[in-house]
């Protein structure tokens, strides 16, 4: 077999390496620098204040504000975009009539810009919106969605679970086609009913896909930004405003940058505990036979 | 199994590998800088926010007055213009010329990033309106381009269908009231006046005007004294409130919608809804007021005064081409033209409204007067915080939160720790 040296692998992967150098690590590296800062962009200036930004955020409010409306988020959205994508793979596995157009519908939403769906829901969650229209109809409450600050963060989260589900069902769909088809065929020989099948085969042997949908969709919840910017700015009364929203707003409108990054570093190192704990508890990441 | 030959040839497989990347890596900023137009001598750049088709005839007839200077524009967005400005400043790489934002200025003012231009404008002062927009402790920073403001857009079918006067618009707060009261007594989901639900950027438009207008105010006028607590505001404030029993609370682009539908009667919005209606809705009749004042004998017609600045930076690479770009871009027919087509804002030109083309207009003549009696944020360096604060306060009560009393108090503490920050 003919093999290739160091040297031409490096070169290969030096597009990405040097992409990645310069817009991922240098930017990572910056932000850490600049969080030792009072760094002002407008201004240019930046003193090191050591770790005063790091407390300064633990000592905010508008930021436990933010981080508690976050972890609601991803409290209230995981467990629902995880088995709602669990249920969509296993209802759109077997070979049925139509089965790539639902495969391709529940996929859809992951496919439009976050902006797109946002704008769309903004419409259908407004008080003459068509939800209410639908609701009036059966005679049921209808509130203002977005402006209630009760309904406003659960009107979001209820978008997100409609809109990451089918990306989640995709990677179900390929942890299931990799069990081995010969277990279910010596389940079936054994006399093993659907429920049997699927306590004893399908769902432990989807553990390692059930990690990776679960760390990756913490990581990216805990990230969520587009939706609040684009639907509620924060609001109302800074209900929906989230840690990410929230060191936008330190970045860019305040020109806080140092503080900004504090917040980002925070988040960060949030995120590294959560996925961390998710792989301790539910298990090693290894490959699809244990 | 490495033999002696491929190891000599994986060796120079390795070598030339390594050289390749080496290649690659200094190839990079050259193919980067390649990508990059290159700047002539005479070439001014510019940033600013309208569709190139709308400045581009402008500034082609710049270059023609001027041989051997090249303009070159570049389109910003609002939605991440100032981010790339911001980087723009930091990292030194700046236009000569750039459009900002009012709301904007205080911390560019604040920041001392901006080219002070007091000497060369020092004769278009009386020319032009806005200087506030733009300057600070007597020096002036910027030219007032556009000017944009908030007045009282009505539906007159609906005005009709109540009984009202549909030929003019309310001109005092009980007009107002009694207006929305009987419009939206028509019922079948119309609704008498748009009250802005908490809305970052935008709640403070749609109150303040109140407040301005009813002798209230935010801070003293050297900026170090928060005035917020004051029987006006807060009278402002109940009269604010008082308007949701005759309306419907929503998000700005939800009331515009709704209006556009002839669904609400009166709203307080900018002139961007004359450039959609004729094109949302062609056969909506409506009129534009300016805001109510308290009472006949009381108060004025205040609204919120906003606009666009054109300002240079200390960083730019031509400074005298830059003033001299931008004295010519304010020019009363040059504004004009960019007005005529934008809608949305109008020129900074004193007596704009006697142009023919404002009399022929008399919606859009409206927004011009509008400005006459509008006031401009403080240009404080925490403008953003305190904008915040306010809005923060505003939207408590809105939500039956807090009264209006309290809401006004609670927002004089915070501006007062704001003022003090400084």
């Amino acid at each position: 077999m003919r093999t290739y040296s160091r040297g031409v692998a490096w070169a290969m992967v030096s597009p990405w390496v040097i992409a990645f150098a310069l817009f991922g690590l240098y930017p990572f590296a910056f932000s850490f620098v600049a969080s030792l800062t009072d760094y002002s962009p407008l201004r240019g200036t930046a003193h090191f204040v050591g770790v005063s930004n790091y407390a300064r955020a633990l000592n905010d409010p508008a930021f436990w504000n933010a981080l508690a409306n976050t972890g609601l988020f991803v409290v209230g959205t995981i467990p629902f975009t995880t088995g709602l994508a669990l249920l969509l793979a296993l209802a759109v596995q077997p070979a049925f009539r139509g089965r790539t157009l639902f495969r391709v519908g529940f996929f859809m939403p992951s496919v439009v810009s976050v902006v797109v769906l946002a704008l769309v829901f903004k419409g259908l969650y407004a008080p003459n919106g068509s939800l209410n229209a639908l609701l009036r109809a059966v005679h049921l409450p209808a509130p203002s969605w977005l402006l209630n600050p009760d309904t406003a963060l659960p009107a979001i989260m209820a978008m997100d679970v409609w809109s990451a589900s089918g990306y989640y069902m995709i990677i179900f769909l390929a942890g299931l086609e990799a069990i081995p088809g010969e277990l279910y065929e010596a389940a079936k020989l054994e006399g093993a009913g659907p429920r049997d099948v699927l306590l004893h085969i399908t769902l432990p042997l989807l553990k390692p896909t059930l990690l990776f949908v679960l760390v990756v969709n913490t990581v990216r919840s805990l990230q969520i930004f587009t939706e609040v910017f684009v639907m509620t700015h924060g609001g109302p009364l800074h209900r929906t405003s989230t840690v990410v929203f929230a060191l936008y707003e330190e970045a860019f409108t305040r020109f806080n940058l140092g503080y900004a990054s504090a917040i980002a570093y925070l988040l960060f190192a949030i995120s590294l505990v959560i996925a961390w704990l998710q792989m301790k508890v539910i298990g090693k990441p290894g490959g699809m036979h244990e | 199994m490495n033999t002696t030959p491929q190891r000599a040839r994986n060796t120079v497989v390795q070598k030339a590998g390594w050289a390749i990347a080496g290649i690659a890596l200094l190839a990079l900023p050259l193919l980067l800088g390649a990508c990059a137009p290159k700047r002539s001598a005479q070439e001014i750049v510019l940033w600013q926010f309208w569709p190139t088709e709308v400045v581009r005839p402008i500034l082609d007839a710049y270059e023609k007055e001027h041989p051997g200077v090249t303009v070159r524009m570049e389109q910003l967005t609002w939605q991440n213009g100032l981010e790339k400005i911001t980087a723009a400043i930091a990292s030194g790489n700046v236009p000569d010329v750039c459009e900002l934002g009012s709301t904007w200025m205080p911390r560019m003012l604040d920041a001392g990033a901006l080219t002070d231009w007091t000497q060369g404008t020092a004769d278009l002062r009386d020319g032009l309106r806005g200087w506030d927009l733009c300057s600070t402790g007597g020096h002036y920073y910027g030219l007032p381009w556009m000017l944009g403001t908030r007045a009282l857009f009505y539906n007159r079918t609906l005005f009709a269908r109540a009984g009202l006067d549909s030929t003019r618009g309310p001109a005092t707060w009980a007009e107002l009231k009694d207006a929305a009261t009987a419009i939206q007594k028509l019922g079948g989901g119309v609704h008498g006046y748009g009250v802005q639900a908490g809305e970052r950027y935008i709640l403070f438009k749609k109150f303040m005007p109140f407040a301005w207008g009813n002798g209230g105010g935010i801070l003293s006028d050297d900026n170090k004294t928060a005035v917020f607590d004051s029987p006006q505001n807060r009278e402002a404030l109940e009269y604010y409130l008082s308007l949701r029993s005759v309306g419907m609370m929503d998000h700005q682009d939800a009331l515009d919608r709704e209006f556009k539908e002839g669904r609400l009667g009166l709203e307080i919005s900018g002139a961007w809804l004359l450039k959609s209606i004729p094109k949302d809705a062609a056969g909506l009749r409506y009129g534009v007021a300016l805001v109510p004042s308290p009472e006949a004998s009381r108060g004025t017609h205040a609204s919120f005064a906003g606009g666009e600045v054109l300002v240079s930076f200390k960083a730019a690479k031509h400074p005298e081409q830059a003033l001299d770009l931008a004295r010519y871009l304010v020019r009363a027919e040059n504004a004009l033209a960019l007005a005529k087509v934008a809608k949305s804002v109008q020129p900074a030109t004193v007596g704009a409204d006697t142009a023919s083309y404002y009399r022929e207009h008399p919606d859009e003549q409206v927004m011009v007067r509008q400005f006459e009696t509008a006031f401009p944020t403080p240009n404080h360096p925490a403008w953003v915080e305190m904008e915040a604060a306010i809005e923060d306060e505003v939207e408590q009560a809105l939500l039956d939160k807090k009264s209006a009393a309290q809401a006004v108090g609670d927002a004089q503490k915070k501006l007062t720790e704001l003022a003090a920050k400084k």
